[in-house]
C-alpha cells in the first residue's frame, strides 16, 4: 500500500520466534516463524479443565467452557473472516494446554457480539475476553500500542493524550454558540458527552460541528461540558483495564454530579453502551441516548434546505446495533434527508460486520495487521463500494478515521465516509458552508 | 370362555411395568423371571444411578418390584422359563419350567393359560473384546466397561483394578460396539452418551481432584438429557468432551496412553490415563433372541424383535396377540422402556375379552 507518496510492499511479519540452542556449541540459534513451526509438537499429548477453571475464577469468564464445539461463531467472527481465529477455535486451545494470556488471540477480538448473538450456548467472549486480558495487564503481554493508550488515558483523560483544556475547541468554528456546563451552570435538558474523537480527531470535529448547528437549529437545550469531560473509557474496559475504567468512573460521575441535566446524549456507542450497561451495576442511573435517537424523533422538524442526490449505505456500530438493539433511529434519519437513497450491506442490523475498533482493536491496528490478511475496516469499506453506494454512513466517532483509511488502502477513495449528522447538516444547508464558517 | 391373563416374560424395568399395568385395569399378570429375583439388568449389574437424574438405582428399582409383588391380581414366577407357547390370540397356553441354574426345586413343566403375552427380555451389554479396535479389554485391568465402572460407583469407590489406587485421569470411549459395520451392530445404543455422562458427574464427586474425559464421534443426549446431564456434566462438573474417538489403548509404564485424532483441532492425539471406560452399546440379550425364535417372532437383522407395524405400534410383532416392549425392541433407555411397556399393556390386555359386535355408525 502507498506510504508517503511511494509505493510500499507489503510485509509479512511472522511473530512466532523460537529460540533452539546448539548441544556442541551452546549457542542460540533463532528460528523465525515458518523453520519453528516445524519444531511445533503435532502430537496432543493432553487435555484437561484446568486453563478453563483458572478463566472461569474470573468475573465474566465462567462461560468460556461452556463451547460445545459447533462452530456457528467461526462462521460470524469478523476477525476469522480475514484470520485465523474465533471463540470455538480459543475453546479448543484453552482445552489442550494453550495460555491464553500468552496466545495472541487474545487481542484479536473486538467484542463485536456477533459469535454471541448465534451461540445456543451463550459464551460470552464480551465478558471472557475483557476478564483475561485484565489477567495479562500485569505481564509482558500487552500490545506496545495499546499499553500506550492505557497510559494516555490515565493520564490525560483521552485515549489521544491531547491536552483536557482544548476539550472544546472545536466548538470556536461550529458557527453556533455552544454552550459549556462550567460557564454557564443553570440545568439543561440535554447534557452533550462528546467522547475523545469528536473532541479531538479533526474528522471528528467536523461531525461535532455539524451536530451543533442541526441541535442548534432544532431549539434543542444542550450543553457540554468542556475542559470537565473526561473518556468513559469503555473500549479501554473492554481492552482489559477494568481498573481505569472504574477510576474514570468515578471521575465522570463527580463532574455530573455538579450539574442538572435531564438526559445524557453521546455520539458514541460505547460511551452509550458504559452508560446504559455498566453505570446502573456500579450505582449511576441516567436517561442516556445515542444522538441518533435524540434527533430520529424530531426529523419532522427540521428544515431541509437542499436535496442530496446520493446513495449511502449506513454501516451499524456493534456498540449501538447488536450491543445495544438499535438500528432504527440511523435509519430514520438518513431517509429523512432528501433526495438519499439508502442501500443496505449484505451484512447489516444484527449481522452487521464490524469495523475492527472495538474492544482496543481502535488502538491495536499494528499488532492485529500481524495476524490478519487484511483490516476489518477495509473488508467492510469493500462490501460498502459493493452496493454502489457514493457514500459510507457512519454514526460511530470511530468509524469516520478508520473507513476513511481502508477506503483509501483499498482503492476506493471516491467512496465518501462521513456521519449521519454531517449530511443531516449539509442538507440544511450548514453543511454547505463548512469550510466558509469563520471561528466564532 | 375368555382368559383374564396376560402372560409377561422378563421381570426387568419393561416387564414389571407391564405387569403393573395390566393388573391396573382390572385383570391377571403372570410375570415369568428366569433369575431368582426381579429388577433386570438394573439390578443383575448393580447400576448405582438411574440416568439422567441419577437418583439411587436401587430404592428405585425396588419401588417398582414392590408395586407388583403387592398386587394381589400379580403372580410372579422366579426362576422360570418359558419352554413352548400353543394355542390362539385370546386362547393361549404357556408352558413353564424351572430355569436351568436356578436355586428353585425341579418341578415338571406347568402351564398358564393366558390372552396374550408380554415379552420384555431386554438387552445385554456388547462384549468388547469382539472390537475391532484395539482396546485391550482383556489385556489390561484398567481397561472396564461402563457397567464395570456403575458396580464401583454403586459401592462408592471409584479405584484402578491393575493397584487399587483411585484414579488421577479417566476417560470414555463412546461407541464401543455400535455404529459400526465391521461388527455389525450399525444402530446407536442410544443410552451411551449419556450413561458416560451421568457416570462422569458422579467419578466427579467422588474424586474432586479428578480429571475426566469423554471421547466421542457426536454426542447423542437426545431430548432432555442434553440439559439434564451433558450440559451439567461440561458446565458445572468440568468433564472435558472431545471430539474424537480413541482408536487404541498401548500400555506406558503403570499407565496407558490412549490414541486418536482430535478432529476439530486435526491433529494426533496421544494421551495418558490411568482408567479406560468403554461405553459399550447394547445388543439383544440372550433371553431375547431365544425367547423370539422359541415363540416365532420376527427379528431384526441385529437380532431384537421387529415391530412390524413401527413407528405408530411399536409394540406388535408378527405373531398376533404377541407383543414386545422396552430393549428387546431395540436400544433403550428406562424412559423409552417403560413408555413400551405401557403399551404393551393396553395392546395385551386388549386380547382379554369378547369384542363388543361393532354397530353401524348413524
Amino acid at each position: 500500500m502507498p506510504s508517503a507518496g511511494r509505493k510500499v510492499p507489503p510485509v509479512v511479519v511472522e511473530k512466532e520466534r523460537a529460540m533452539v540452542a546448539s548441544t556442541i556449541s551452546g549457542r542460540e540459534v533463532e528460528l523465525p516463524a515458518m523453520w519453528n513451526r516445524m519444531f511445533e509438537p503435532r502430537v496432543l499429548t493432553d487435555y484437561g479443565p484446568d486453563g478453563f477453571a483458572a478463566i472461569s475464577a474470573l468475573p465474566g469468564g465462567e462461560s468460556l467452557e461452556w463451547c460445545y464445539g459447533c462452530g456457528k461463531c467461526v462462521a460470524v467472527c469478523p476477525v476469522d473472516m480475514v484470520g485465523d481465529y474465533g471463540p470455538r477455535k480459543i475453546h479448543r486451545k484453552v482445552q489442550a494446554g494453550t495460555q491464553l494470556q500468552a496466545h495472541a488471540g487474545l487481542w484479536l477480538c473486538t467484542t463485536c457480539g456477533n459469535c454471541l448473538r448465534v451461540c445456543p450456548k451463550q459464551v460470552d467472549m464480551t465478558a471472557v475476553m475483557p476478564a483475561v486480558r485484565e489477567t495479562a495487564l500485569d505481564g509482558a503481554g500487552v500490545p506496545a500500542e495499546l499499553q500506550d493508550i492505557f497510559e494516555k488515558t490515565f493520564r490525560y483523560g483521552n485515549a489521544l493524550g491531547q491536552a483536557q483544556r482544548r476539550r472544546a475547541q472545536w466548538a470556536d468554528r461550529a458557527g453556533v454558540p455552544v454552550r459549556v456546563m462550567a460557564k454557564d451552570p443553570r440545568p439543561v435538558d440535554v447534557l452533550f458527552y462528546v467522547e475523545d474523537y469528536w473532541s479531538f480527531h479533526p474528522r471528528g470535529q467536523d461531525a461535532a460541528r455539524a451536530f451543533a448547528r442541526v441541535a442548534s437549529a432544532l431549539g434543542i437545550d444542550w450543553a457540554i461540558l468542556g475542559a470537565e469531560e473526561r473518556t468513559i473509557g469503555d473500549s479501554q474496559r473492554l481492552a482489559g483495564e477494568k481498573g481505569l475504567f472504574d477510576a474514570m468512573a468515578d471521575d465522570v460521575t463527580a463532574v455530573l454530579a455538579r450539574y442538572e441535566f435531564a438526559r445524557i446524549v453521546t455520539p458514541d456507542p460505547h460511551a452509550f453502551n458504559a452508560m446504559l450497561r455498566e453505570y446502573p451495576r456500579r450505582g449511576h442511573t441516567f436517561d442516556v441516548l445515542h444522538y441518533t435517537q435524540l434527533l430520529a424523533p424530531l426529523r419532522g422538524q427540521i428544515r431541509w434546505a437542499k436535496e442530496l442526490p446520493l446513495k449511502v449505505t449506513f454501516h451499524d456500530p456493534c456498540y449501538l446495533g447488536r450491543q445495544n438493539g438499535e438500528y432504527d433511529a440511523p435509519r430514520a434519519l438518513l431517509e429523512a434527508i432528501p433526495g438519499v437513497e439508502l442501500l443496505e450491506m449484505g451484512r447489516c442490523r444484527d449481522n452487521a460486520y464490524c469495523c475492527g475498533g472495538g474492544g482496543g482493536g481502535m488502538w491495536l491496528d499494528s499488532f492485529s495487521g500481524d495476524h490478519m490478511t487484511e483490516r476489518l475496516s477495509e473488508r467492510r469499506v469493500r462490501e460498502a463500494a459493493q452496493t454502489g453506494a457514493d457514500v459510507l454512513a457512519v454514526c460511530c466517532p470511530y468509524e469516520v478515521p478508520r473507513f476513511a483509511d481502508a477506503a483509501k488502502s483499498t482503492g476506493y477513495e471516491d467512496l465518501r465516509v462521513c456521519d449521519i449528522v454531517e449530511l443531516i447538516d449539509e442538507a440544511m444547508a450548514g453543511g454547505a458552508g463548512r469550510e466558509g464558517v469563520t471561528g466564532g | 370362555m375368555f382368559s383374564d391373563t396376560v402372560v409377561v416374560i422378563g421381570g426387568g424395568p419393561g416387564g414389571l411395568r407391564a405387569a403393573h399395568g395390566i393388573a391396573g385395569t382390572g385383570n391377571r399378570a403372570v410375570l415369568i423371571e428366569q433369575r431368582d429375583y426381579l429388577g433386570g439388568t438394573p439390578v443383575a449389574e448393580k447400576y448405582s444411578g438411574l440416568t439422567p437424574r441419577g437418583e439411587p438405582a436401587a430404592p428405585q428399582i425396588q419401588h417398582l418390584v414392590d408395586s407388583v409383588t403387592a398386587d394381589p391380581l400379580t403372580e410372579v414366577r422366579l426362576g422360570t422359563e418359558v419352554v413352548a407357547l400353543d394355542g390362539e390370540p385370546g386362547a393361549f397356553t404357556v408352558t413353564l419350567r424351572r430355569a436351568q441354574g436356578s436355586g428353585a426345586e425341579a418341578v415338571g413343566d406347568q402351564t398358564v393359560e393366558c390372552g396374550a403375552v408380554v415379552i420384555a427380555t431386554g438387552f445385554g451389554h456388547f462384549d468388547p473384546s469382539r472390537a475391532t479396535q484395539m482396546y485391550g479389554y482383556f489385556e489390561f485391568p484398567d481397561v472396564i466397561t461402563q457397567a464395570e465402572l456403575e458396580l464401583m460407583l454403586s459401592e462408592h469407590r471409584v479405584l484402578r483394578p491393575s493397584n487399587g489406587q483411585p484414579p488421577e485421569r479417566i476417560c470414555f470411549v463412546q461407541c464401543v460396539g455400535s455404529r459400526d459395520r465391521q461388527i455389525g451392530n450399525e444402530y446407536c445404543s442410544k443410552v451411551c452418551c449419556g450413561v458416560a455422562s451421568k457416570e462422569a458427574i458422579e467419578i466427579r464427586q467422588l474424586l474432586p481432584s479428578s480429571k475426566v474425559f469423554i471421547f466421542y464421534i457426536d454426542m447423542r443426549t437426545y431430548g432432555y438429557w442434553e440439559n439434564e446431564i451433558y450440559w451439567p456434566a461440561q458446565e458445572q462438573h468440568h468433564v472435558q468432551y472431545v471430539k474424537g474417538l480413541i482408536t487404541e489403548v498401548l500400555p506406558k509404564g503403570d499407565r496407558l496412553l490412549v490414541r486418536g485424532e482430535d478432529t476439530t483441532m486435526g491433529r494426533p492425539m496421544e494421551v495418558l490415563m490411568d482408567l479406560v471406560v468403554l461405553s459399550v452399546g447394547m445388543e439383544p440379550s440372550t433371553g431375547t433372541r431365544d425367547l423370539a425364535k422359541l415363540l416365532g417372532v420376527r427379528q431384526n437383522k441385529y437380532g431384537f424383535i421387529e415391530a412390524t407395524g413401527a413407528p405408530l405400534d411399536p409394540v406388535s410383532t408378527n405373531r398376533e396377540g404377541v407383543f414386545a416392549c422396552g430393549a428387546a425392541l431395540g436400544p433403550a433407555d428406562l424412559e423409552d422402556t417403560v413408555s413400551s411397556a405401557a403399551g404393551a399393556a393396553l395392546k395385551a390386555v386388549g386380547y382379554l375379552r369378547p369384542r363388543p359386535v361393532a354397530t353401524a355408525k348413524a
